[in-house]
């Protein structure tokens, strides 16, 4: 920046000069007066003089030197130096991204062997506005450090790094720019001293690096015209966004000089971009900083924020198994389908059995009362289905992250569950009846009241069928809630007619039971032999609710089970009709007392908190689920594979046990450098929830591959190691080098 | 030719009409219009329709351009493709007053200083034609076929740099798309992110 002010005054009068020269050497010089050859001469020299000077400078309007943090550094470890750039008013220097127009700065380094310099950090940028361009760069100063890193073995009293920095200098014209760099510092074997004159202008700049904020978390969506980004909250407290911008670190990703506006919508926030004209394909993810405005941070010291943010739909759209592009008969379909097999789900089963032996004894009773019955059973389970739906997709509507099997992320409901089945299950073995034997569980056949009971039942099947419809129908029911309203409320009634449609057949066709043996002994054993699925049941559920809670909160359960056992004991011996009415008396009193134990114990338990994940963190070759990662790995060309999980999902259970954990599987995967994600959705978890529905899914299981600088591949839900270890053999076994667009 | 080439012109249309958000893309329409080149001549490109065309953004100061021109590369390629026939446009949307903007007996002399083979040079002071076509950069080419539909927009080729020595071994998009779309085929990439200089236009 030598002989800064002369070289201003020349530019401006750069053009008008050229132009007399032009005008002057035009022609017949020959011709010329010898006074004024010289006045062209002296024009000539004044011309060529400042040009020359302008040529020797080579860094015009700016400067730039190579700084360190620390005034002394040490074999093996790295530390940070950075190009301190200066510019002059109204000249700038470029981002990453430089926008419209501009090039990104860089440091062309000769570095000695073993030493290396990582790539520049880059603090956000500003708008340069050109109407009706934008570009994104510095300006007044702006540090941009760089982390070097010593060989262990560095041998010498001093190391000296040196390079070219090269970058374009604009105002409203623009320079190219270069500088020569060289710094020397000591190599000492004590610990590295910070350098006092620079440690706040390396400090203050990395408040200006976009951050990782936790409890924050971006996903982006395309749209006719371009993207939609959206940012979710878990909660906390949220900057205003009215004035943030999101500058893309890569060129042909958005148009630059289009505005920007984001909208609040609950916890989440929306914001429409338009896509780059030079948009080659649709990027995997938005990748960039979105920058406050001034004064506001998103933690008190960052404006700016680092977004990740998987781009949806497209990358759903590549997988064999995508559920957004099922029609809607398909999924009508499914749901029938799956409704059947629900009826052979263990929580299902043994109810539903109990409800057909009621139809055997109650054979004689006229057709009519059986159809009847079976219908109001059939209503029952379809209006329980559309209320639980209604339900999910008000509390979506309100901006909740919710997906299907939100019913198991909430201790209370598990616990409750579990409650629930171990009582059903100590009525079938005959701890206690209350007029919930085989007679009422099949609705009284005879009286009007039977009609009600039959509905009721049709309720209960459907409450104890809740734990089993997530785990196995968490793909199908995912796609019913990404569609609209009615579609989805559709798919649910559907799947309510699936269930039962086995017992309006059967009250249908009442002669179908009669194949059954006459009603006697057996049937009271069958019954009995039904609690131990409704036990298993409630197993489970207890060791879902303690991967919840922890072990303290599973005491707390079985606390509960015990208080329910009590009560069902003391009913069963005392609370029979043959007792006294104050033998009767006693008896409930004690089975209200026990029953709000068992609440009081539940509740408890409910409110305690695991162990940090201990399931999780002791599988040290899976990392927790983390996007941002997942995202930088996969530009990187790391292949990556993620399991979308719940400990209240069975089939993923199945499929970590069979598949995942299996030794061909786990080989392949080391094979191949495959980095492992688990996304556990046991718990509420929004992050996830935006995740899955990136995928078209709303529920669990899902297996996502990507392979090296690929399109993301879906896995079917049911895995075998054969699928995960023929996936896995479509990738390279030589890793992929870095893929991240490079500005030679 | 034209009628040859005309079904894979309308699948590119139906391929770059699924692109999001583009204001100009390729296979859209280029938009027609009327300028004067430095030698008082008028240029409609619709009068153009049958033959090739390309649109080059200039700015002789822009230190990107002057890469182009100085390494003898924009020249070799003028010369190349007006040899087979390409009408080669050189537009200069700089506003008077704005760097690039020069009289017609300058930008002439110029042009004859660089040795320039371009079919003319034509002068978009107030920037209308850049607008239309969304030119950003000084160069931004742009490849019209002879049915008048863009096959290409975008950087001249993959090195984003103002440094002569980044033309060796550069991928030059242009004549990529040219050569391609020429034998029928279909240019890829079709567009790409120009870089350089902004376009000085007038505020």
């Amino acid at each position: 920046m030598r002989n800064l002010a002369r070289l201003r005054i020349v530019y401006q009068d750069a053009d008008t000069r050229k132009q007399n020269v032009r005008v002057l050497s035009t022609p017949f010089p020959v011709q010329m007066k010898p006074r004024r050859s010289l006045f062209v001469a002296v024009l000539l020299l004044l011309a060529v003089v400042p040009a020359r000077a302008q040529d020797d400078d080579p860094s015009p309007h700016s400067d730039a030197q190579l700084i360190s943090e620390v005034a002394s550094v040490r074999p093996g470890e790295a530390f940070d130096v950075g190009l301190k750039m200066t510019m002059e008013p109204d000249w700038h220097s470029y981002w990453i991204n430089p926008g419209d127009a501009g090039m990104p700065t860089e440091v062309q380094w000769r570095l000695a062997e073993g030493v290396e310099a990582g790539p520049i950090q880059w603090p956000f940028p500003e708008r340069i506005e050109q109407p009706p361009l934008t570009s994104y760069g510095y300006s007044h100063e702006v540090l941009l450090p760089m982390t070097i890193t010593l060989p262990t073995d560095f041998e010498g009293a001093s190391v000296t790094l040196e390079g070219k920095g090269v970058w374009l200098i604009c105002a409203d014209i623009c320079l190219p720019a270069e500088q020569e760099l060289t710094i020397t510092l000591p190599v000492v074997h004590t610990s590295p001293q910070p350098d006092p004159n620079w440690a706040n202008a390396f400090a203050a700049t990395r408040e200006a690096f976009p951050a990782d904020v936790v409890g924050l978390s971006a996903t982006a969506t395309t749209t006719a015209t371009g993207y939609r980004l959206e940012l979710i909250s878990d909660g906390g407290a949220v900057p205003d966004l009215s004035d943030a911008f999101f500058f893309a670190d890569e060129r042909a990703v958005l148009q630059h000089a289009e505005p920007q506006e984001f909208v609040r919508d609950g916890d989440a926030f929306t914001a429409d971009f338009v896509a780059s004209d030079f948009a080659a394909e649709t990027p995997h993810q938005l990748t960039g900083a979105l920058v406050l405005a001034e004064g506001e941070t998103w933690d008190g010291t960052h404006r700016a924020l680092k977004i990740v943010a998987p781009v949806g739909g497209e990358l759903a759209a590549t997988s064999s198994g995508n559920t957004a592009s099922m029609s809607l008969l398909v999924a009508l379909l499914f749901a029938f389908i799956g409704g059947l097999i629900l009826n052979l789900m263990p929580c299902v089963f043994p109810i539903l059995s109990i409800k057909i032996l009621g139809f055997a004894q109650g054979r004689d009773h006229s057709r009519a009362t059986l159809r009847n019955h079976g219908l109001m059973f059939a209503l029952g389970v379809i209006v329980s289905f559309l209320l639980l739906a209604g339900l999910l997709l008000t509390l979506r509507a309100g901006g909740e992250q919710l997906g299907w099997g939100f019913q198991l992320q909430s201790p209370w409901l598990i616990g409750g569950l579990a409650l629930l089945m171990f009582a059903l299950g100590l009525m079938l073995v005959g701890v206690f009846e209350v007029g919930f034997g085989l007679a009422s569980f099949g609705g009284r056949l005879d009286t009007k009241q039977g009609l009600g009971g039959a509905f009721w039942s049709g309720v209960l099947a459907t409450v104890v069928a809740t734990p089993c419809t997530a785990p196995f129908m968490g793909a199908a029911l995912g796609y019913a809630l990404a569609q609209p309203a009615t579609s989805s409320l559709l798919v649910f009634t559907v799947l309510g007619i699936g269930m039962a449609t086995p017992y309006v057949l059967l009250s249908l066709f009442p002669q179908w039971i009669q194949r059954l043996p006459k009603p006697g002994r057996w049937m009271e054993t069958l019954k009995q032999a039904l609690a131990f699925p409704l036990f298993a049941t409630a197993v489970w559920l207890v060791w879902v609710f303690g991967l919840q809670t922890g072990i303290n909160g599973a005491a707390f359960l079985l606390l509960a089970m015990t208080a329910i056992a009590l009560g069902g004991w003391v009913l069963g011996r005392w609370g029979l009709p043959m007792n006294s009415s104050k033998q009767r008396g006693i008896a409930w009193t004690v089975v209200v007392v026990a029953f709000i134990l068992a609440v009081v114990a539940t509740g408890v338990g409910a409110r305690q908190t695991a162990e940090a994940h201990a399931t999780r963190s002791a599988d040290s070759e899976w990392r927790d689920y983390d996007p941002v990662e997942v995202t930088r790995l996969v530009v990187d060309g790391q292949p990556v594979f993620i399991d979308f999980t719940a400990a209240w999902c069975l089939s993923c259970q199945a499929n970590k046990a069979i598949a995942l954990n299996s030794s061909s599987v786990q080989n392949a995967f080391r094979d191949k450098g495959v980095v492992r994600f688990r996304a556990d959705w046991t718990q509420r978890d929004p992050v996830i929830t935006a995740a899955l529905e990136s995928f078209g899914r709303s529920g669990v299981p899902l297996y996502v591959l990507y392979p090296p600088n690929g399109e993301a591949i879906l896995l079917p839900a049911i895995l075998s190691a054969g699928i995960v270890t023929d996936a896995l053999d479509q990738l390279p076994t030589a890793i992929a080098s870095d893929s991240h667009p490079s500005f030679p | 030719m034209k009628s040859s080439l005309s079904p894979a012109l309308c699948g590119l249309a139906l391929v770059a009409a699924t692109l999001p958000g583009a204001v100009i893309q390729t296979a859209a329409d280029a938009p027609d219009f009327t300028l004067t080149d430095t030698y008082n001549q008028q240029h409609t490109l619709s009068d153009y329709e049958g033959q090739w065309v390309v649109l080059e953004w200039l700015n002789y100061d822009c230190p990107f351009v002057r890469k182009h021109y100085n390494g003898d590369n924009m020249q070799a390629l003028q010369e190349q493709y007006t040899g087979e026939g390409v009408v080669w446009l050189s537009i200069v949307s700089s506003a008077p007053g704005q760097q690039g903007h020069f009289s017609n007996e300058e930008m002439n002399e110029r042009t004859t200083e660089h040795g320039g083979h371009q079919t003319a040079v034509l002068m978009d002071p107030d920037g209308t034609v850049g607008h239309a076509y969304g030119a950003r950069t000084t160069p931004h080419m742009f490849v019209i076929s002879p049915a008048g539909e863009i096959v290409y927009n975008g950087a001249i080729d993959d090195r984003p740099s103002p440094s002569p020595a980044t033309l060796s071994g550069a991928t030059n998009y242009v004549s990529a798309a040219l050569d391609a779309a020429m034998a029928g085929g279909t240019a890829s990439p079709a567009a790409t992110q120009p870089y350089g200089c902004s376009v000085k236009y007038g505020s």
